[in-house]
């Protein structure tokens, strides 16, 4: 086998090529600045690249060079090795998913001729195309049924959802995706963002992503580019770094000020280090519970009791172990119960709603693990690591709510 | 020289008529208050079916013929769009030439007779029908167009499955105006001796007699509506998105 037929095998077995920019410059005639002004930019093949930044930063511009809607004034870019400039325009953008913010689907096509739009134009047989919509509208989660709707008789989700399995219906390698959930109401946006960030733990496509949302970046990212005027690139990295480690103080200012609660978002529960209860079973003798309460390096001033499964079941208060045996219902009500996998923002939330201190953590099967408090979270907030600048103002509210007991 | 010669083919004009209508017997005069004559009517229902097919080609084929050139030249104005003001005058123009000039304008070129006629006749429909035509195309939206591009549809692709099919009611719409003005105005290509409706319509005696105006009218109002509907049904045909109901 040539190293040619193993490069074709494996991509075609992830599905995915790498997107190279080598001072890709955009300059528009009589513009006194470039658009995008020599992008040098490396997005490896099965991740997704973000593309934020303030508008007009050129991101769009820049992600509309691939496939040559933007046409490249000099330097160049690269799919799996490829320059595009080589190819035919329009043979090119059918092997790349293009996905708009207004959908841009077909009103006079029904879904499934919407979905067929690319496979049609490469000549597939009409069987084939009906499957293959069916099969990416099971995929993207509609209704198989809906494929003879007109996309003015779907919700706007459901025509998003359709505009994304149209841009997969040949399975490009590459797909690009302009504020593809923009125009979606925050709730069907987080579901769409969700599903897609599902879809994409499948199918590994090489995705470039442009939003001008900090937040929908570090939650769709593999990787972010953070992009000034002229599509220069202020900070390439994944999200975790931007958030710890912002290059500059234009990305400190985009990242925004609450960067350390962002971070949570990035966070599950498992990532922290929990507290460690005092457990209390019921029938047990209270003066043993008293007794582990007033160890020394008790973390947590109150018993939980669990089940013979270890299962949170309340916390118990003084009267409950005032008797002489812990008894089967406590006095107060558990609260918030957290798991493992929760991310850390959902699991602050949680605490800060249920207006608990304390909040145990169950594993997969509902076991205690430990115990989630404010003041872990903002203990964490306040480390060297997550104020590695000064101004972080989000964390002193935070801090504020510190327990007093 | 060439007035002289429009005079002349008029006065021909009339003259047939007259001699046509004075050939015939015209019952119901002893009661002229009489709008519509059914005795006249009843016998002489024979004589509109050739002008009622000579009227009905000449709109089908004009309104054909107008839609052919607005079509192009709309496609044309849609490629480079710095032709789009100068045809939309040129075309505003022949438009505002008053139909039985434009004819008599046109006899030294054409002559007496259905090309005339057909000639003026597509030249009032290309205002219409190229306006329509190029507005449709023009409102098809943007995010449809660039969805169409970046998917890899070139632009004879993204014209002929996007953009016409969508700008298909406003085309359709000009399609219905343009047919039935043309149904009212070939009525005076009986000046040019052009036959259709119209020469039942400015016969010599009917003013005094207006039976048949009254048929033929009748008949040009019923052609008039039928070929809108006729085309408001292949709209349908061909537009069944635009019934699909919102869920």
């Amino acid at each position: 086998m040539t190293t040619g037929e193993a490069a074709t095998e494996k991509a075609s077995r992830t599905g995915a090529s790498s997107v190279t920019y080598r001072g890709a410059t955009k300059r528009y005639p009589g513009a006194e600045t470039a658009a995008v002004d020599g992008l040098d930019l490396e997005v490896p093949a099965g991740e997704i690249c973000v593309l934020v930044g303030p508008s007009g930063c050129g991101k769009t511009t820049a992600m509309r060079m691939v496939n040559r809607m933007v046409e490249i004034t000099e330097g160049d870019i690269l799919i799996g090795g490829d320059s595009v400039r080589e190819r035919e325009p329009a043979r090119l953008r059918r092997e790349i998913g293009y996905v708009i913010q207004e959908t841009g689907l077909f009103p006079h096509r029904t879904v499934t001729e919407n979905i067929g739009a690319v496979p049609q134009l490469l000549g597939w047989k009409k069987d084939r195309i009906h499957a293959r919509a069916a099969e990416l509208m099971e995929l993207i989660g509609l209704d198989p049924a809906l494929g003879d709707r007109y996309p003015a008789q779907l919700s706007g989700g459901q025509q998003q959802r359709v505009g994304v399995a149209r841009a997969l219906a040949v399975d490009p390698p590459v797909m690009l995706m302009d504020e593809p959930f923009g125009a979606i109401d925050p709730i069907n946006r987080e579901r769409l963002q969700n599903e897609f960030l599902r879809l994409q733990s499948e199918l590994r496509k090489t995705v470039l992503f442009v939003t001008h949302d900090i937040d929908e970046a570090i939650k769709m990212g593999d990787r972010i580019a953070i992009l000034h005027d002229g599509a220069r690139v202020a900070q390439y990295a994944t999200p975790a770094e931007i958030l710890m480690d912002p290059a500059d103080e234009f990305v400190e200012d985009f990242v925004g000020a609450d960067r350390a609660l962002k971070r949570l978002a990035l966070m599950r529960v498992r990532d922290i280090s929990l507290w460690k209860a005092p457990l209390a079973r019921a029938g047990e003798a209270t003066a043993e519970v008293r007794a582990r309460l007033a160890e020394p390096d008790v973390e947590v001033p109150y018993a939980l009791l669990v089940d013979e499964r270890e299962r949170p079941q309340g916390w118990l208060s003084g009267r409950d172990l005032a008797g002489e045996r812990v008894p089967e219902r406590p006095d107060s009500p558990l609260g918030p119960v957290l798991e493992l996998d929760d991310v850390m923002r959902d699991a602050l939330a949680d605490l800060l709603q249920g207006q608990s201190q304390y909040a145990p953590v169950v594993d997969a099967r509902g076991r205690i693990d430990g115990v989630l408090s404010v003041e872990i979270i903002s203990e964490f907030l306040g480390s060297p690591e997550a104020r590695s600048e000064e101004r972080g103002a989000a964390e002193r509210p935070l801090g504020a709510e510190q327990p007093g007991g | 020289m060439a007035s002289g010669a429009l005079i002349a083919a008029v006065g021909q004009v009339g003259e047939g008529f007259f001699k046509e209508r004075s050939s015939d017997t015209l019952p119901c005069q002893s009661k002229p208050s009489h709008l519509f004559c059914f005795d006249w009517a009843r016998e002489n229902i024979d004589r509109f079916g050739t002008p009622t097919l000579q009227h009905f080609e000449m709109v089908v084929v004009a309104v054909v013929v107008g839609f052919a050139i607005a079509f192009a030249l709309a496609l044309l104005a849609h490629r480079r769009r710095w032709l789009q003001p100068p045809l939309l005058a040129a075309t505003g123009v022949l438009y505002t030439i008053p139909s039985l000039a434009f004819f008599f304008l046109l006899l030294p070129i054409t002559g007496l007779g259905r090309t005339t006629a057909i000639v003026a006749l597509s030249a009032y429909t290309l205002q219409i029908l190229y306006r329509n035509t190029v507005a449709g195309l023009a409102n098809v939206p943007e995010s449809v167009r660039d969805a169409a591009r970046g998917m890899g549809l070139t632009d004879r692709q993204i014209l002929w499955k996007v953009e016409l099919p969508l700008a298909t009611p406003e085309i359709v719409a000009g399609l219905r105006i343009a047919t039935v003005s043309t149904v009212a105005i070939a009525t005076l290509a009986v000046f040019i001796v052009a036959g259709g409706l119209g020469t039942q319509i400015y016969g010599g005696g009917n003013l005094t007699f207006p039976t048949s105006i009254i048929i033929a009218g009748t008949i040009a109002i019923l052609m008039a509506l039928a070929l809108d509907l006729l085309i408001l049904l292949g709209q349908r045909v061909l537009t069944p998105w635009r019934r699909a109901v919102r869920a």
